[in-house]
């Protein structure tokens, strides 16, 4: 169109009518517009710096024009539409167009990104730290404490069940008198405290070195935890933080709060490549930090038995410097306990100011309970 | 009205195109953690519908990735705390019911019973399937005019809830009446311009389509009663219904792409655009199935050849650390990336080679009927697209394109 032949062809769509018109097209004598013309219609004049083509599409050997306008459309753009495809009129307004392609993004596009972006992250932060743990807290505080207990007793027959499934066997240890060691050593502990709940301690014959609460009262010490103890009062820090956990409700209510918050996360990151992982990543973090003010709260409990009860706590210190090898691997913020050298530390603090203590079982009594299992 | 004028479509997308196109947005989007995905499902989208043509006019496709970003953005936080809750809630009394399980079966089904907020999301999945149809026909021009869809969503969902437990009470014998009633709620609320589409015909007619699922049902029920009656050894009965299975699968994968392909030849030969357009789609089985088997092969192959060459850059950093060589945390991202560049190229091959392939198939076997008629449809209001599919993005129903 800018040759000696003069006029091209080209297809044009007024954008009002499906119907295609035949159109003639040139640059304007000024040089500034591109001329439309058809039959029957008035001359159209599309200014060379209002002119766009459309992007990304498969044939390159056509261009499809259109016209930079302030519609309420998702693009600035006018409805109509010119399909060039002399190959002459394609390259020479590709080589002397280099505007054609811009993106035109309206005012205060930015501005309204930030904006919501800033706000979609609000919300969701909202909701998973403080709507939903202040929700999840508020119905743990009201659950009927006989539904607490039954879910609980449900959740320990899907424990036994799921573990049991390796081993095969029953894993709640018997051996009597080890049994009422652990009884003595949980009456030394509550004394006439009304905890509003019945402790119902079991010890499961596992390698394991840990302790759990489920809701209601339920309370797991593993033996791998008791062979790891190098005396009783080790193992009664642990029983008397296990018991602030049923106390504080918390076995039930971070069950409501990771019920609430599950899948959100995995909502965000939707089909991105290796968003599972991150998402999974991300959940374990949420869940840690829920849990790690729940754990320095029942270490305090666990002290207030203690002191009461005239436990020494210093012996706990030492267990915990033994399994800050194992468990300090991991910064804090991944961890859903406290770093264990703060709790040796936080234990030797309170073993300073304790005054009169008594062992908290009789030699044979620790025996009895290092036995519990043997059967 | 002459049914007699036709204009057959075509579609012109290239493989290296494509390819390069999905290669690229899919490595922008891994560099961006994923913000650029929506990005890059526009441009490829962009890409498709301007291959698709119709007597030398091709579609367009004028969505915006922003647009889909900021109706992503609205729906994870609507998403968010309706999940939020309705998980909460739903749990909270669901404890009111459980009791002390006795028998194995009644652990399993409690610990069932507190997935079933799953549920939850069926009626925000269907809501987000129609919105997801809704933004893409107002998104999509022929001729410089708009498609479109009326603001009906709800509506569907309820229909489909109920059509699918209809279809789930009668063991799928219903399926043709779900599959014809929803398709005619949608295309009676589409448009083009200011026309609007009609479905016509009947759900019986359907049932012809079902031929694969009748076939897998007859063979089930005949293979039962061969293995009971013939006076086979118990280890032959055993080896026989180890085929089974597979044989099934076959089967009843067949009688899916069967139903799908002759169900929409059916549809789309009783649509029209108000009475003046005609349509008639003569996709084939066997080529559908073909794309997908000789497809997943291709892809396959160039993919294992892909890990294969990871692998042996990874056993070979790890015999160079043996040797006494650091290992180095280099080596493990270098892997690491080139593990995901991998699956980004997995996602662009599946696309070039199973879903274009697919999609050329549909257009070309595509007749429009009089399409002179088109000549007097006038152009429709602009849409705002509401979430612009953010609830499909969100809750992963967006397909490939």
């Amino acid at each position: 169109m800018t040759g000696p032949e003069g006029p091209v062809e080209a297809a044009f769509f007024d954008g009002m009518t499906a119907r295609r018109w035949a159109a003639r097209i040139a640059p304007a004598p000024d040089g500034l517009s591109l001329v439309i013309l058809r039959e029957g219609a008035a001359p159209l004049s599309w200014r060379f710096d209002r002119l766009r083509a459309l992007a990304d599409e498969s044939d390159a050997t056509r261009l499809t024009l259109t016209v930079l306008a302030e519609t309420e459309d998702e693009a600035p753009r006018d409805p109509a539409r010119l399909v060039v495809t002399d190959p002459a009129a394609v390259a020479w307004l590709l080589r002397t167009r280099p505007g054609l392609m811009r993106r035109d993004l309206r005012a205060g596009t930015f501005r309204k990104v930030a904006l919501w972006l800033g706000g979609a992250v609000a919300a969701v932060v909202m909701m998973l730290y403080v709507i939903l743990p202040g929700l999840a807290d508020y119905l743990a505080e009201h659950l009927p404490r006989e539904t607490e207990v039954a879910f609980g007793r449900s959740v320990m027959r899907q424990v036994e069940w799921i573990v049991s499934d390796e081993s095969g066997a029953d894993l709640a240890c018997t051996d009597a008198e080890g049994l009422a060691a652990l009884d003595a050593m949980k009456a030394r502990l509550v004394g006439e405290r009304d905890l509003g709940y019945e402790i119902e301690l079991r010890v499961f014959d596992h390698e394991m070195v840990n302790a759990f609460a489920a809701p209601g009262g339920q309370v797991v010490i593993f033996r791998g935890l008791i062979d790891e103890a190098e005396s009783a009062e080790e193992v009664a820090a642990v029983l008397g933080h296990e018991i602030g956990h049923v106390v504080a409700r918390d076995p039930i209510r971070l069950t409501l709060r990771a019920v609430g918050s599950a899948g959100i996360l995995s909502l965000i990151l939707g089909d991105v490549t290796g968003g599972t992982v991150i998402a999974a990543a991300g959940e374990h973090v949420l869940q840690t930090s829920y849990t790690r003010e729940a754990e320095t709260a029942a270490d305090a409990f666990a002290y207030r038995l203690l002191n009461e009860a005239g436990i020494s706590s210093e012996p706990m210190a030492g267990f915990f410097d033994r399994i800050a090898k194992m468990t300090d691997l991991l910064p804090e913020y991944l961890s859903s306990h406290p770093l264990s050298a703060g709790r040796a530390e936080a234990a030797r603090v309170n073993a300073a100011a304790q005054t009169a203590t008594a062992p908290v079982l009789n030699a044979a009594e620790w025996q009895a309970l290092r036995g519990i299992c043997k059967d | 009205m002459s049914f007699n004028d036709r204009l057959t479509a075509s579609y012109s997308g290239g493989r290296g195109p494509l390819f390069g196109l999905a290669f690229r947005t899919a490595l922008l989007t891994l560099l961006t953690l994923g913000i650029y995905r929506f990005w890059a499902k526009t441009r490829i989208r962009k890409y498709i519908w301007s291959s698709i043509r119709l007597g030398g006019d091709t579609l367009e496709y004028t969505g915006t990735g922003l647009e889909k970003f900021l109706g992503f953005l609205v729906a994870v936080v609507v998403l968010a705390v309706y999940l939020g809750l309705v998980q909460l809630v739903l749990f909270y009394f669901g404890l009111h019911f459980v009791v002390e399980p006795q028998t194995e079966a009644e652990i399993l089904m409690q610990m069932s019973v507190f997935y079933l907020s799953f549920f939850a999301l069926v009626p925000l999945m269907l809501f987000a399937r129609y919105r997801a149809r809704r933004y893409m026909l107002a998104r999509t021009r022929f001729r410089g005019i708009r498609f479109g869809m009326d603001k009906a969503a709800w509506g569907y969902v309820w229909r489909a809830i109920g059509h699918g437990i209809l279809t789930f009470l009668s063991l799928g014998l219903l399926l043709p009446r779900q599959t014809f009633w929803l398709e005619k709620y949608k295309t009676d609320r589409s448009h083009y311009g200011d026309t609007r589409f009609v479905q016509g015909g009947k759900w019986t007619a359907l049932y012809p389509a079902m031929r694969g699922y009748f076939l897998g049902f007859a063979l089930l029920v005949a293979s039962i009663v061969y293995i009971a009656m013939s006076r086979l050894g118990s280890a032959d009965r055993i080896a026989v219904a180890q085929f089974l299975p597979l044989g099934l699968l076959a089967v009843f994968g067949f009688g899916f792409v069967y139903y799908r392909v002759h169900s929409f030849r059916y549809l789309t030969a009783q649509k029209t655009l108000a009475g003046a357009v005609g349509f008639l789609a003569l996709p084939r089985t066997g080529r559908v199935l073909g794309i997908y088997i000789v497809g997943a092969l291709v892809v396959g192959l160039i993919v294992s050849f892909i890990f294969g060459v990871i692998g042996g850059v990874f056993a070979v950093s790890v015999a160079a650390a043996e040797n006494g060589a650091t290992p180095g945390a280099g080596s493990i991202v270098i892997i690491a990336a080139l593990y995901l560049v991998a699956l980004a190229m997995l996602g662009a091959l599946a696309l070039v080679f199973i879903i274009q392939p697919v999609i050329a198939h549909f257009t070309e076997t595509m007749t429009v009927l009089n399409p002179a008629a088109l000549d007097a449809v006038r152009q429709r209001a602009h849409d705002a697209g509401a979430d612009a599919e953010g609830f499909a993005d969100a809750l992963d129903l967006g397909a490939a394109v």
